[in-house]
């Protein structure tokens, strides 16, 4: 039988562990004190994720092994196809780039093109279902570091916030707790994208009533905050809807990167 | 030898861990239960002098890291239900399958609202509906867990 004194024991270590974990939640969410045990426990849990990645990756491998013969020789096609294609872009996109170069250096300014990255791999690896968060293989030990902006082929996908020697997490843009500073390309009217929680919409809140904004919009990044890179390009309007009380209008937008989709993404190091 | 038996503890938790970051199709996984918190309380019905409160404590810091949430979001809860557990266990341990099972299921409960809680406090509100999804299903697959564990304890010797 338990004694009385027992019972309370267990009562109080409940209650002593219950608060601390209150407080370390309270101190994990405020502050980056706990940033070292998280990568600590996640690099002994490394192997584990690789493991649990393992049939995703198996599973493309064996796809690879098997496509036959004829369906390799069309790929190849196409893609011989696309390279064209893209090498033409390319060179009309050297040429803009020169032009653009050349335009700076007249007005004086020292901003550079380019960017550079790193090339990571998401982690089939499923966390939290309510939030809007991804694994990435690259982690400190090539380079990723914490606020580091996150591109996919299309956009933006998010940034770096958690990174350990060998992956990193990214929250995504539509991370309900997430806002990326953006500018209309059209306009020039600059804003703030929020995160709603679905990999299809950001909300842009509290714009002027007076703002010029069209549905089909491009926005780009703006470079405030200098967390992400100004001109990348992150969403497109597709519904407006005007608070005629307050004055305000508030906008909807699609993110131009695929965000639930990608499996390849590119993390972009700022220029020192 | 004595102390290496009780590693099929640890290796029942971490297959629980595997099962909770596995990859799945986005509309499944809020019917994803809670193995951790599964696998937990049946050691902790099974050997409650030997996986407590301390248990508990580092199997939720390990979740919350795998998970990417809060350090304590699914801790907090664990420990609680654990507790809860340490205090009944004499008592559901006698009953029939069928009935620990609907406990098990408001020990799944109180967990999943505990987390969604502060999921909520974190601006990140989540539908009512999707609670009872997951313990629902975990108090479905608790008789097979409770014989598959139960079947390695006894292999294991462990009593």
């Amino acid at each position: 039988m338990k004694t009385i004194i027992e019972v309370r024991g267990a009562t109080l270590q409940a209650l002593f562990l219950i608060g601390f974990c209150i407080a370390m939640m309270v101190v994990d969410h405020r502050f980056q004190h706990l940033e070292i045990v998280r990568t600590n426990i996640s690099l002994a849990l490394s192997p584990l994720r690789y493991l649990v990645s393992l049939p995703a990756t198996g599973g493309n491998w064996l796809n690879d092994w098997f496509t036959s013969h004829t369906e390799l020789l069309e790929e190849n096609e196409s893609l011989k196809a696309e390279g064209r294609i893209l090498s033409a872009r390319l060179q009309k996109l050297e040429i803009l780039a020169e032009e653009n170069a050349r335009l700076r250096n007249l007005l004086g300014s020292s901003r550079k093109i380019a960017d550079e990255v790193i090339v990571a791999e998401l982690l089939s690896v499923d966390q939290n279902p309510y939030s809007q968060l991804i694994e990435i293989n690259k982690g400190s030990s090539d380079g990723v570091a914490m606020g580091h902006a996150v591109i996919d082929d299309f956009g933006i996908m998010g940034q770096v916030i958690h990174v350990n020697p060998q992956s990193a997490t990214i929250i995504l843009i539509s991370d309900p707790e997430h806002a990326i500073p953006v500018q209309f390309i059209r306009s020039g009217t600059r804003s703030v994208a929020f995160g709603r929680g679905s990999t299809r919409q950001l909300e842009l809140r509290y714009l002027p009533a007076t703002a010029d904004i069209m549905v089909d919009d491009e926005l780009v990044t703006s470079g405030l905050g200098g967390r992400f890179p100004p001109d990348y390009p992150v969403a497109r309007v597709t519904a407006i809807s005007e608070d005629k009380v307050r004055g305000f209008v508030s906008v909807l937008a699609e993110p131009k990167a695929r965000l639930d989709s990608s499996r390849e993404v590119l993390v972009i190091k700022p220029r020192q | 030898m004595s102390q290496l038996k009780y590693l099929v503890i640890y290796l029942s938790l971490l297959a629980a861990l595997v099962l909770m970051i596995l990859p799945l199709p986005d509309w499944v996984q809020i019917y994803r239960p809670n193995w951790i918190a599964l696998t937990l309380i049946y050691w902790s019905m099974a050997l409650p002098k030997r996986v407590g409160l301390w248990f508990a404590f580092f199997t939720g810091i390990i979740l919350d890291t795998s998970l990417g949430t809060l350090l304590g979001q699914h801790t907090l809860p664990l420990l609680l239900i654990i507790y809860i557990n340490l205090n009944l266990y004499q008592r559901i341990r006698v009953l029939a399958l069928a009935q620990q099972a609907i406990y098990i299921f408001v020990l799944l409960l109180i967990d999943q609202v505990i987390v969604a809680w502060v999921e909520g406090i974190l601006g990140r509100p989540t539908p009512l509906l999707t609670f009872f999804a997951a313990p629902f299903i975990g108090m479905l697959i608790w008789p097979w867990v409770f014989v598959i564990l139960r079947d390695i304890r006894r292999k294991a010797l462990l009593r």
